[in-house]
């Protein structure tokens, strides 16, 4: 994407993508001297720089990217995709391509591993369901209990995906996390068909706080 | 042809308390050799070796404790990872992975210090200069 540009700009960001150690200041610094090595194997001379900053996708953050964004040819994003919109559009003249493909809201479950553990779905259920998501969680987002191809307490995924560690089946974790809470009553009400029209399937999705606004 | 080829070496200190050994063996074996004294092999990242290897060196080696000594506990564990994974930058970019490398070295080991110092050279020698750093005009540093 950056080939036919000389001054490149990578811009980083300090907080989601850094915890992840997909796009902090440090894999801005890997990614830049891997694009030295790689144009200068290809015996092209590049201005690369680099640049992070606490959060992509607030504006306010981004005033420092903005001027070194314009005297770059083009910039790769490393935030995430919010963030790389945030930066394009506060950019007009400079292209600003992304330098992740990113997958997910997770959670560090271990060092080096991070889970998908929201969907962003607008319809929250944790409070039922024993703060462990079924949508995200459960390979089918059930919403009224196990499918059944759950076996030692782990999700049947595991059997084709092989996955290191096993998924464990969402519902099983749901009903020993209500049973310990002593809220197995909740499994007993049966949960209407899900509102997916607060979800990703109707168009841009907007949170408007009219206190919070100027 | 062997005094083109650049080797810096990161090594821990306390599996490698004296450097100067190294870089005089090495530089004896006809390389331009930097030993770098480290706290801990933990404490290099991969940026830094890529960034080692964008900038100047032919081959980045690491030198670390046996991890039942490491006095960081995890730290030679650790380099091991961050090896492999700046290696697997070096595959995406068609270099030879080899170039980015790592020993182990128990503290006052000498005959194992002159194994390493062999190893390295014999490495070095193989691999010869990264060609963009015998022929191509350097990069232009960073801001940073």
């Amino acid at each position: 994407m950056v080939r036919g540009y000389d001054r490149i700009l990578l811009a980083g960001c300090d907080t989601c993508v850094a915890e992840c150690a997909a796009g902090g200041k440090k894999e801005v610094a890997e990614m830049a001297a891997a694009l030295q090595l790689l144009f200068c194997q290809a015996g092209q001379n590049k201005d690369i720089r680099e640049v992070s900053v606490d959060r992509q996708c607030i504006q306010e953050f981004l005033l420092d990217v903005v001027v070194a964004g314009e005297q770059a040819d083009a910039v790769v994003s490393l935030a995430c995709g919010a963030g790389v919109q945030a930066l394009a559009a506060l950019l007009p003249n400079t292209p600003v391509f992304p330098g992740l493909n990113t997958l997910f809201i997770g959670e560090t479950a271990a060092r080096g591993m991070w889970l998908e553990n929201c969907r962003g779905c607008g319809d929250c259920v944790l409070g039922e369901t024993g703060g462990i998501c079924p949508v995200s969680r459960c390979a089918k987002s059930l919403s009224n209990g196990p499918c059944g191809g759950a076996k030692e307490g782990l999700c049947e995924i595991n059997i084709s995906l092989k996955l290191d560690p096993p998924a464990p089946c969402a519902w099983l974790q749901i009903y020993d996390r209500l049973k310990a809470l002593g809220q197995l009553d909740r499994l007993t009400l049966v949960r209407p068909p899900k509102d997916w029209s607060k979800a990703d399937s109707s168009g841009p999705r907007r949170v408007i706080r009219p206190d919070q606004q100027a | 042809m062997n005094e083109k080829i650049n080797v810096v070496v990161l090594a821990c200190s306390q599996a490698l308390p004296q450097p100067q050994a190294l870089k005089a063996s090495l530089a004896g074996a006809g390389l331009k050799a930097q030993v770098v004294p480290e706290p801990c092999s933990s404490k290099i990242e991969v940026y830094q070796l890529l960034r080692i290897l964008a900038r100047e060196a032919d081959m980045v080696w690491m030198i670390g404790c046996p991890e039942t000594v490491c006095q960081y506990l995890e730290g030679s564990a650790r380099m091991g990872k961050r090896v492999a994974y700046a290696q697997t930058y070096l595959i995406e970019l068609n270099l030879e992975p080899q170039r980015v490398g790592m020993s182990i070295l128990s503290p006052g080991d000498a005959e194992g210090l002159k194994a390493v110092a062999a190893g390295i050279a014999s490495q070095a020698q193989f691999l010869g200069p990264l060609p963009c750093h015998a022929g191509a005009p350097a990069a232009k540093e960073s801001n940073k």
